[in-house]
């Protein structure tokens, strides 16, 4: 959640995403000597920070009052051809750090988001949910193995307390006690009719 | 993402999205400005260039193989005059549309409906 550049001994400092107004690879060796990634902050150092040794600092010459204060960064690796890297590593971070004053373009989209299941329903053409007839015929292969997986589990699964609809009767737990096999086949018609059951 | 799709589609961004691969100019809040070739642009406005000219506001002109600028610090956003902005616009949501009515109306990410 901050970008953070560490010495060797230990000495460091952290930059928090938001004041980050932009960074780049700097590659030019006439304007630096060295290749490097070039952050810019919105906030002000103090120039005898000892744990900056790689920064410049620059205020801001104006005496206009609006101009608000900007530090330049340039971070320089010792391996060069890490620069891709920490470039796109950042770019990545930024995006996870939208700007909190912005209001005007994400109020709505919840909104429309939750409709989807109500515009479905009533459209009737998009079925978010299959009935257990309908599902079946739409089963894959791979579809028709995690059925029979679930299904065995919930074969396994001894529950004396509810009588969910074709898994268990009192019929069907004296069997199992009696450590014959549940033939799971008999008791899958109707297994999923609570799916239809509106919540 | 979702959440980004619906953001372009509900707003001007589009149009910067749609600017992919052309160099245009971006000038930065604080006044200084970078032209470049346009790599990409999300939602959140954070423009990304390539073959960058950064000139600072003081003038001093700095050249960079990437930068990332965050949205909040853009001002303007050129738009290079052989740009149909209408159509641009129109292609970039028929692109979103196609990412989310992919494989046909009743497959693919249900995000919302096509029309209200």
């Amino acid at each position: 959640s901050r970008l953070s550049w560490l010495e060797n001994s230990g000495v460091g400092f952290s930059l928090d995403y938001p004041t980050i107004s932009l960074h780049a690879v700097s590659r030019d060796l006439s304007a630096f000597p060295r290749e490097h990634l070039y952050v810019m902050v919105n906030a002000k150092f103090e120039e005898e920070t000892k744990e900056t040794p790689m920064a410049e600092g620059e205020e801001e010459d104006d005496s206009d009052d609006d101009v608000e204060p900007i530090a330049e960064f340039r971070f320089v690796p010792n391996d060069k051809s890490a620069l891709e890297a920490m470039f796109s590593a950042m770019c990545e971070c930024q995006a996870l750090h939208p700007d909190p004053d912005d209001d005007d373009s994400d109020n709505d989209y919840e909104g429309d988001e939750y409709d989807v299941e109500a515009r479905e329903l009533e459209q009737g053409d998009i079925p978010s949910f299959y009935t257990y007839e309908e599902g079946l015929s739409h089963l894959t292969a791979e579809g028709q193995a995690t059925l029979e997986r679930l299904e065995g589990m919930l074969a396994q699964s001894v529950s004396t307390q509810y009588n969910m609809a074709g898994v268990r009767t009192e019929d069907s737990i004296r069997e199992f006690e009696d450590g014959m096999e549940v033939d799971v086949a008999p008791v899958v018609a109707g297994q999923f009719e609570d799916a239809e059951v509106d919540h | 993402s979702v959440k980004e799709r619906t953001i372009a589609e509900n707003s001007l961004v589009i149009l910067l999205q749609g600017l992919r691969g052309r160099v245009t100019t971006v000038e930065l809040r604080d006044e200084s400005a970078a032209a470049g070739l346009v790599t990409s642009v999300d939602a959140f406005m954070n423009v990304r260039l390539a073959e960058v000219t950064l000139t600072d506001r003081r003038g001093a002109v700095s050249h960079l193989d990437e930068l990332f600028v965050t949205g909040r610090n853009v001002r303007y956003v050129h738009i290079p005059d052989d740009v149909d902005i209408r159509a641009t616009i129109e292609e970039q949501l028929r692109a979103i549309h196609r990412v989310r009515f992919f494989g046909g109306r009743d497959k693919g990410r249900r995000e919302f409906p096509q029309a209200k």
